[in-house]
């Protein structure tokens, strides 16, 4: 056990280090990019809402701290593992050839690939929040506590979203970038990512609310504003990822066999 | 007239292929067809969504603010048919050396690259996403329209297409010296382009509007031009192809200048047993 756990803590540190190989200008448009478009829907909110009062149960301050997280935590709360680009490349091979588990290798790359993100543009993001106007704070202490229990939560059910994924990419034998295109843009918008699900029209927002892609982002970034009832968000979060691990395993594990990669 | 003969046999050549790569499976056609309809609408629904429950964005209305996303949509759609097959990403052709399959053949360049990425059968559906959302906005908008609107209209999608396309090519043209981190980089600055090309801009800071009409020019794939086709700003039709020109010019030098680098250095990226690095 404290093997298997060194074994990917250590792939963790060799991604999150590898990710810095000559790559700096590359991480810093990327930054810069992310930067901008932050500034870009702070200033749509700002737009769209009242500087006082309460739309759908969300304040302005609550939407901007909304937006800014689910920015500095986009990494987490997009949960790709990287399955997707390993299938395509082929190098899904020599994962198989490895001493650790399948889904455990995934985790800590995924993991370790975020850390640059949370150390080099979270951070830096945190500390100019009050020049963008925005208070970063969570909602309370225990909001912050809970936000990383349902973060942690976000992830795990990500992943298994990613292996389930793969496994339909599989059986379907058609191209990968379609498959991958289409999970991205449909999470993104029926996450809550990008929009706060409390917002969207036709109370379709408290339907999407229960489905696996509200737990990716919506959940946490509702505790940490302090918009949701914490009891319910973990509740549903831990109901998905009961139902979705032992899903994607069944499908990763039928379908993995049929894997023919000519990618490289 | 003989190079337009030629451009248009090759334009013929290139429909056929991709007829035939298109129809060449039930299943993959399906699944193209689908994803790509899929990929439109989501690039559009956000701001759709935040139009419907707020009444209109700002100084836009509903109809007006779909309008926009139905022109964003058509953009992307006219540049999926014309150039496809990395012609739009042209960091990934540059940075992987295949540019030089596109040099050793027997026709020009500009040619082969105006042409390579006519994709009418396997792009339309993109295309008609965008068909469909403008002919619905335009309906809902109940406003009598002049042949010289449609007349400004076709102008302001070429240009923003144009807009696109030069904004790809200036950043994808720094492959020529960095091929591995200009690939990240321009499909990174691409994705940021294609991701806030359907939100309006009017609340943005004096300063980082400028950038978004300049440094970034995310403002004239769709914003700009639809204000002033929907009469919210003054209308004036040379703003965006001017725009375009300008870009246009600007990635011509660089694109010009890096192949002449590339010229003698070649691609950079594989190693002698052919692995990409």
């Amino acid at each position: 056990m404290i093997l298997t756990a060194r074994k990917h803590l250590k792939t963790a540190a060799m991604v999150a280090v590898r990710s810095l190989d000559d790559r700096g200008w590359a991480i810093a448009v990327d930054f810069g990019l992310r930067l901008l478009r932050v500034a870009f829907l702070l200033s749509l909110w700002r737009m769209l809402l009242p500087e006082t009062g309460e739309v759908s149960g969300m304040t302005r301050g609550a939407v901007l701290t909304y937006t800014l997280v689910a920015e500095a935590f986009s990494g987490l709360l997009s949960s790709r593992t990287g399955l997707d680009g390993a299938l395509w490349r082929g190098d899904i091979a020599n994962r198989f050839l490895r001493p650790a588990g399948i889904y455990g290798q995934f985790m800590a790359e995924m993991f370790g690939g975020s850390v640059t993100g949370l150390l080099l543009f979270a951070l830096p993001l945190y500390c100019i929040a009050p020049l963008l106007g925005v208070d970063p704070l969570p909602a309370s202490a225990t909001a912050a506590a809970l936000f990383v229990g349902s973060l942690v939560l976000a992830v795990c059910i990500g992943a298994a979203l990613d292996f389930i994924f793969a496994g339909l990419m599989v059986v379907l034998e058609q191209n990968v970038y379609a498959l991958m295109q289409i999970r991205s843009a449909v999470s993104a918008l029926l996450s809550g990512a990008v929009i706060p699900l409390a917002l969207m029209p036709w109370g379709i927002g408290e339907v999407l609310g229960f489905l696996p892609f509200a737990s990716l982002a919506s959940a946490p970034l509702r505790i940490y504003t302090g918009t949701g009832d914490p009891a319910l968000l973990l509740g549903l979060q831990l109901f998905w990822l009961a139902v979705l691990w032992p899903l994607a395993h069944l499908v990763w594990t039928a379908n993995r066999e049929r894997l023919v990669s000519h990618g490289g | 007239m003989h190079t337009l003969k030629t451009l248009l046999a090759r334009w013929r050549a290139q429909a056929r292929l991709d007829f035939m790569w298109m129809t060449r499976d039930f299943r993959f056609f399906a699944i193209n067809v689908v994803s790509d309809i899929i990929l439109n609408l989501a690039g559009v629904t956000a701001v759709f969504l935040l139009a419907e429950r707020f009444g209109g964005i700002g100084p836009w209305s509903r109809d007006q603010i779909l309008f926009m996303l139905g022109y964003a949509a058509l953009v992307r759609g006219m540049l999926e048919v014309g150039f496809g097959y990395n012609v739009l990403a042209i960091s990934r052709r540059i940075g992987r050396g295949q540019l030089d399959h596109t040099l050793v053949q027997p026709q020009p360049l500009w040619m082969a690259l105006a042409t390579e990425g006519f994709m009418p059968f396997s792009g339309l559906w993109q295309l008609l996403t965008g068909i469909g959302i403008t002919v619905w906005a335009i309906l809902n908008l109940g406003t009598a329209l002049h042949l010289g609107w449609w007349v400004m209209l076709a102008c302001n999608l070429v240009a923003s297409c144009a807009v696109v396309l030069a904004f790809s090519w200036l950043w994808g043209s720094l492959a020529f010296w960095a091929p591995v981190a200009a690939e990240e980089i321009s499909s990174r600055a691409f994705g940021f382009l294609y991701q806030l090309k359907a939100f309006p801009l009017d609340g943005l800071s004096s300063f980082l509007l400028a950038g978004m009409l300049t440094v970034l020019p995310v403002g004239f794939v769709a914003w700009y031009p639809c204000r002033q086709l929907l009469g919210i700003a003054p209308p004036d039709f040379w703003h965006t192809p001017l725009a375009a020109l300008a870009v246009s010019l600007v990635a011509a030098f660089v694109f010009t200048r890096g192949l002449k680098h590339y010229a003698g250095t070649g691609s950079q990226r594989y190693v002698g047993w052919g692995h990409r690095g």
